[in-house]
């Protein structure tokens, strides 16, 4: 039996940056030139599964962290910068020249399956973001598209 | 992402009133000048 809730579950994540026909926009982390609608929601589809995701027992659905450091994590993975003169990387590693990522939180909602780390949802929406490597331009360029509050880290 | 381990799954569905993704921001109507008499 599921929990059913109102209020949208708030997750963190990371999203590459990239020029789309000269706009930049948002992509997904991990599926390389998925672009994220602006002013609509973004849907999980699945090859197998389609609009029924996210599915138990597959891996489908738009992936984000529960909190902001386990995003920090993966970007430290990302990057291969963890340690900074023998010491944890306590602050946002810097990331290439040119290849701008935004971490933030985002809404999820619709059908949401939630695990230790994270969750699984339908649908989703950034809700805030920090963008890491890039300029006040493009910071300006997602707050207008997106309609959301954006931050340069 | 490693969001955990896929066992510990529970479903929640969220019914949300309204969906929250924000809509264009409202466009400011210029005010005129005043007009001298």
């Amino acid at each position: 039996m599921s929990e059913i809730s109102i209020e949208p579950v708030l997750g963190w994540r990371l999203w590459h940056v990239r020029l789309h026909n000269d706009e930049h926009r948002l992509e997904s982390f991990t599926m390389h030139h998925v672009s994220w609608p602006a002013g609509s929601r973004f849907e999980a589809r699945c090859a197998v599964h389609r609009d029924g995701a996210p599915v138990h027992e597959h891996e489908c659905g738009i992936y984000a962290f529960k909190t902001r450091v386990l995003a920090e994590e993966l970007l430290r993975r990302y990057t291969g910068v963890r340690h900074r003169y023998g010491r944890e990387y306590q602050e946002l590693p810097p990331v290439r020249q040119g290849r701008p990522i935004a971490l933030g939180s985002v809404s999820l909602w619709g059908r949401i399956l939630a695990r230790e780390r994270g969750y699984r949802a339908q649908y989703a929406y950034p809700y805030e973001l920090f963008l890491i490597g890039g300029d006040e331009r493009i910071a300006r360029e997602l707050r207008d598209r997106y309609a959301v509050d954006v931050s340069l880290v | 992402m490693d969001i955990g381990i896929p066992e510990t799954e529970r479903e929640i569905e969220i019914v949300p009133l309204e969906e929250p993704v924000p809509g264009p921001a409202p466009v400011e109507e210029p005010v005129e000048d005043p007009v001298p008499a």
